[in-house]
């Protein structure tokens, strides 16, 4: 029992020494953040090329388009972009635990209905200096400059603009006996010429398809229909949805008659978005609305009309969506990551690259680019891109509220197409509750 | 070894010939059938990854093109692999020195604090997993440690300790004294007694831990899905989860096959090779509670 | 069956009176005590660190408002425990967990004593079965489940083609697409999974069972049933009862499976409490608060089962 005291003593200085090292741990500042390398506005307008290796983030719709561009600046700069494609779901994950801890890349992409979230929240680095330098500034598309600003600060440049049309298949358009020159004008026009593609009752083949388990399809096709009639889906600050008003209500009831009827691809109901861009390019489907960004790879296998999407009274409309980018918190090389984010809005990037593979330009300036006017097709896509109709929504919980997995939005959507409930009152105020979070 | 000695239920003598088979038969064919559905899926995988499949990089005929995708997707399947193999090592490492020394302590000594120290490290077995890994999402990010390999490792071994501590502390008391006791009267340290005398005779301990800890890490998800966020350092099963929606359209099932079929193999060899250690650590399990 | 490890100090009596060398050596020197936490160091300062920390961590976060990129930003309880109960996925989680709990419990239970009951003799048609059922126990469970996930497509699946053929199914069929089949898909890949491993644990049990009491209550005339519930089940209930904890604890705890066959859909019918955790700290909501909230939330629930579960084995234990 005599020794018990020095033991006593030694055991508890060790224990304050254990004690010591955990409060030492949890005291210290988290370390990897806040990256101060440089500025990037320490190269001038054009940034710095110096050969230095820069990691760049993008979804993987949008994969196409990223690796144009990263291929074409890797060919003609010292500087190396490194790209890493991520599937759509994780992306806001991957993002969130890399921003958390300190471990984003120098460049990534977002979402724009995400960019006003993560703007907010510190994710990207000013930039509004280096925009302002821009002798074309004032013509970068409104809509993703506004998504990305806070407090008059601009954070993000547009990266890649997607934009939703009405798509069809003309071969099977001519085997129904429809115009195949031309598509729906009308929601009734959609209605109509979906079920007589149905109607030929070729295996396999349907009149349309939709993403039935995915929010960002939806509101990426649907919404253009609410807006072509003049009507708008959120209140302009955001924080309430309007998506119980007639014409909405009219949209859903169309997309119920649809599928009642039959002429929907019974995989919709399941698709989570994974998926939902397959089907029209095997020749499956009649007639959708669908990302403009994959009109070349659909030329490959369709032949394929285009037209903006109309609201049940006519008029056309576009969702403006796709990425913007900006440089990360956490970059160490931001000189570069400029250099890159000025080349990718010159003239060369915008005309020679993305709209010579059937890309639209995010300059309004370059509309009518020597690329644009060959194709008909891309002329009334850049039209549409910019009539008063077509818009970006803004708000800072979009992702909550229409995006994310189950959210309200697919809810909401779900019900009234599958699921024959009649609440849209109430999945609608489920909607701008999670809003106003 | 338990699994490998049954004693008979309510024994008859069994019917011998021709007529002892027909009667049995149908257990015969109801246990065969058992045994298919339990082995079919993993036959299936591995036959389909290098099958012609529509939608995947093997279209036509049978080759392995789903392997190829796999090869070519992101950093490549090499990559992920060795993620995989580094994480398990040092998860393996840690956690047979960590035990070792451990199972030692509490087997052989008494010391202040032994009991209460024994149960903290049974009682992270009641946590979940889930409290715990949000709080080491911000200590590994304090300690500089975010996104690491090895801080990942350390988290995983700490998930092994109490299975591990608990293995080689019995392995280590159902040791004789007397061999100790030997070692320590010709003048070793306890050091060495544990090297020289105790080590071979707790190997077969050491061995299910380090299994056990080795599939452990080799097979955890969730884990390295909140830890790690960049994609050249993720391990094998989160790199095959998210490859499935990498490209828009089409979901590649036979390269996800083909992730399977990578991520089982080891798994299933070393369960083969080392079935009684598996089958002794599962014993434990129901031993420990 | 002990639960509880053995504890042994044969060192901390010193025996009155009596020395032997041996025993001295071995005996309560402080060298030896220093020694003792020496070697039991590395073993403290990974609980302390890894495990103790957190735990202390997951308290004080859960009682703050910590975003996942802002951080620290003070004390707001309860604010999150009320945020965390007030979800509108909340309640339909918790019941989903439950049912999903109980149903596989109950199936997985039932299918591994009924395996563990059919290949108890030692035959070598019985090593080769045992080995069969216990090889899908060598794979991860995200391995496991990625397979399913292969094996579940629509389109392909060999399973659904079966049902066709066997008229079961018109059409293809769609394992993971309404509620009701994907709890039961996901059923199906547990019990593929664990049975192995719970048969084992019951055969252990089983054999345990001195095949002396089957011959007396054969000679009683205890028919074959009344053998199974009278003799069988009583003496093998503390591994049933263990099993039945395992089993339990490991699917409240569910999300391997459901994040990679169904990332909690369709329409967030298959979300469990661990997804919820998941999806609040890094899917949008970002916000570490709330998920440390519901995390403390599942350990209170998942303590407070496991300690009624111990008490009444203990209780039915004598």
């Amino acid at each position: 029992m005599i020794s018990i005291r020095s033991t006593g003593r030694r055991r508890r200085r060790a224990f304050t020494a254990l004690v010591a090292v955990a409060a030492v741990s949890l005291a210290a500042c988290s370390s990897g953040s806040g990256a101060k390398g440089g500025s990037v506005a320490q190269g001038g307008i054009n940034g710095t090329d110096d050969g230095a290796s820069l990691t760049l983030w993008t979804r993987a719709p949008l994969e196409l388009q990223a690796n144009q561009l990263v291929k074409a600046y890797n060919a003609s700069h010292k500087n190396q972009v490194k790209l890493t494609v991520v599937p759509n779901d994780d992306y806001v994950s991957k993002v969130g635990a890399a921003a958390g801890s300190g471990g984003l890349p120098d460049l990534f992409a977002a979402d724009i209905v995400y960019v006003p979230n993560w703007t907010k929240a510190g994710l990207f680095q000013d930039l509004t200096g280096q925009i302002n330098k821009l002798p074309f500034a004032a013509s970068i598309n409104k809509g993703h400059l506004t998504a990305g600003t806070y407090r008059g600060k601009e954070y993000v440049l547009p990266f890649i603009l997607d934009l939703s049309v009405m798509m069809w298949n003309k071969t099977l358009y001519k085997a129904a006996g429809l115009d195949p020159n031309k598509g729906p004008a009308t929601l009734a026009d959609f209605v109509t010429q979906a079920k007589a593609i149905a109607a030929l009752h070729k295996p396999g083949v349907y009149g349309t398809y939709f993403g039935g388990n995915c929010g960002g399809c939806g509101v990426f096709t649907w919404f253009p229909m609410i807006w072509a009639s003049g009507k708008d889906v959120l209140s302009p600050d955001g924080t309430r949805s309007l998506l119980d008003s007639d014409t909405a209500k009219q949209v859903y009831s169309d997309w119920k008659d649809l599928w009642k009827s039959g002429a929907v691809d019974p995989a919709s109901k399941d698709d989570t978005g994974a998926t939902w861009v397959g089907p029209f390019q095997q020749g499956k489907i009649g007639v959708m609305p669908y990302p403009a960004s994959l009109l070349s790879t659909v030329d490959k296998t369709v032949d394929a009309g285009v037209t903006p999407i109309p609201g049940p009274d006519g008029g056309g409309s576009t969702f403006v969506g796709g990425d913007g980018i900006g440089v990360s918190k956490d970059s160490r090389h931001e000189a570069e990551a400029w250099n890159f984010l000025s080349w990718m809005m010159s003239d060369d990037a915008q005309v020679n690259v993305l709209a010579a593979n059937d890309n639209i330009v995010s300059r309004g300036d370059l509309a009518n680019n020597k690329y644009a006017v060959k194709d008909p097709r891309v002329v009334a896509i850049n039209k549409v891109a910019a009539s008063p109709d077509s818009k970006t929504p803004i708000a800072v919980n979009f992702q909550q509220a229409f995006n994310a997995p189950g959210s309200p939005w697919v809810t909401l959507l779900r019900d009234q197409v599958f699921n024959g409930k009649d609440n849209v009152a109430q999945d609608n105020s489920a909607i701008t509750s999670v809003l106003g979070q | 070894m338990a699994a490998t000695t049954y004693r008979v239920q309510g024994a008859r003598p069994r019917s011998a010939g021709l007529t002892g088979l027909a009667l049995r038969t149908p257990y015969y064919v109801l246990t065969g059938g058992l045994a298919i559905i339990f082995l079919f899926p993993l036959f299936w995988a591995g036959i389909r990854s290098v099958s012609p499949q529509p939608g995947t990089a093997q279209v036509h005929g049978w080759g392995m093109g789903n392997y190829n995708t796999l090869v070519h997707y992101q950093s490549g399947i090499w990559q992920f692999v060795m993620n995989s193999a580094v994480i398990s090592g040092l998860t393996v490492v840690f956690t047979l020195a960590v035990s070792l020394l451990g199972g030692y302590a509490f087997a052989r000594f008494s010391f202040p604090g032994k009991n209460v120290l024994f149960m903290l490290t049974l009682a992270i077995l009641m946590v979940p997993y889930a409290t715990l890994l949000i709080p080491l999402y911000v200590l590994l990010d304090r300690l500089g440690l975010q996104n690491s390999l090895l801080g990942l490792s350390l988290v995983l071994t700490m998930f092994q300790l109490p299975f591990a501590t608990f293995m080689m502390r019995i392995s280590f008391e159902s040791v004789p004294r007397e061999l100790e006791e030997a070692a320590l009267v010709d003048g070793c340290g306890s050091f060495k007694a544990l090297l020289r005398v105790l080590l071979p005779s707790v190997r077969p301990g050491l061995v299910t831990v380090g299994l056990f800890a080795f599939l452990a890490a080799w097979n955890d998800f969730i884990t390295p899905l909140v830890l790690i966020s960049d994609s050249t350092k993720w391990p094998l099963p989160v790199a095959i989860a998210n490859l499935r929606g990498l490209v828009m359209g089409v979901v590649d099932y036979g390269a996800t096959e083909a992730g399977v079929a990578v991520l089982a193999l080891p798994c299933i060899v070393l369960f083969i090779l080392l079935q009684r250690q598996y089958v002794r650590g599962f014993m434990s399990g129901a031993i420990k509670g | 069956m002990s639960v509880h490890p053995p504890t042994t100090h044969p060192e901390s009596l010193s025996p009155p009176g009596a020395v032997s060398s041996g025993r001295r050596r071995l005996g309560l020197s402080r060298r030896r005590r220093l020694a003792g936490w020496a070697y039991a160091t590395p073993t403290a300062a990974f609980v302390a660190v890894f495990f103790v920390v957190p735990l202390l961590l997951v308290a004080q976060m859960s009682v703050s408002d910590w975003g996942l990129f802002n951080g620290d930003q003070g004390l707001n309880a309860p604010h999150n425990f009320s945020a965390a109960v007030d979800q509108r996925l909340f309640w339909p989680a918790v019941r989903f967990t439950v049912e999903y709990t109980v149903v596989t419990t109950v199936i997985l239970m039932g299918c591994a004593l009924g395996l563990a009951l059919l290949v108890q003799e030692a035959t070598r048609w019985n090593g080769f079965l045992r080995t069969a059922i216990l090889v899908p126990s060598a794979l991860g469970l995200a391995s496991a489940s990625l397979l399913f996930f292969a094996f579940y497509n629509s389109d392909t699946s060999p399973l659904g083609q079966a049902m066709q053929h066997l008229g079961l199914a018109n059409g293809p069929v769609s394992f993971l697409g309404t509620p009701g089949h994907a709890l039961w898909s996901t059923v199906a890949l547990i019990v593929w999974r664990y049975a192995g491993f719970y048969m084992l644990l019951l055969l252990v049990a089983l054999q345990s069972i001195s095949a002396d009491v089957y011959e007396a209550a054969e000679i009683d005339g205890a028919g074959v049933r009344q053998r199974f519930t009278r003799i069988t089940l009583p003496l093998i209930r503390p591994t049933l009862a263990l099993c039945t904890i395992l089993c339990v604890t490991g699917s409240l705890l569910a999300f391997d499976q459901f994040y990679i066959l169904t990332k909690g859909g369709p329409d967030n019918s298959t979300l469990t409490i661990v997804q919820l955790i998941y999806n609040a700290a890094f899917q949008g909501r970002n916000d570490l608060g709330l998920a440390a909230a519901l995390s403390i939330i599942v350990l209170g629930a998942l303590l407070v089962l496991n300690i009624g579960q111990f008490r009444w084995l203990r209780g039915k234990e004598d």
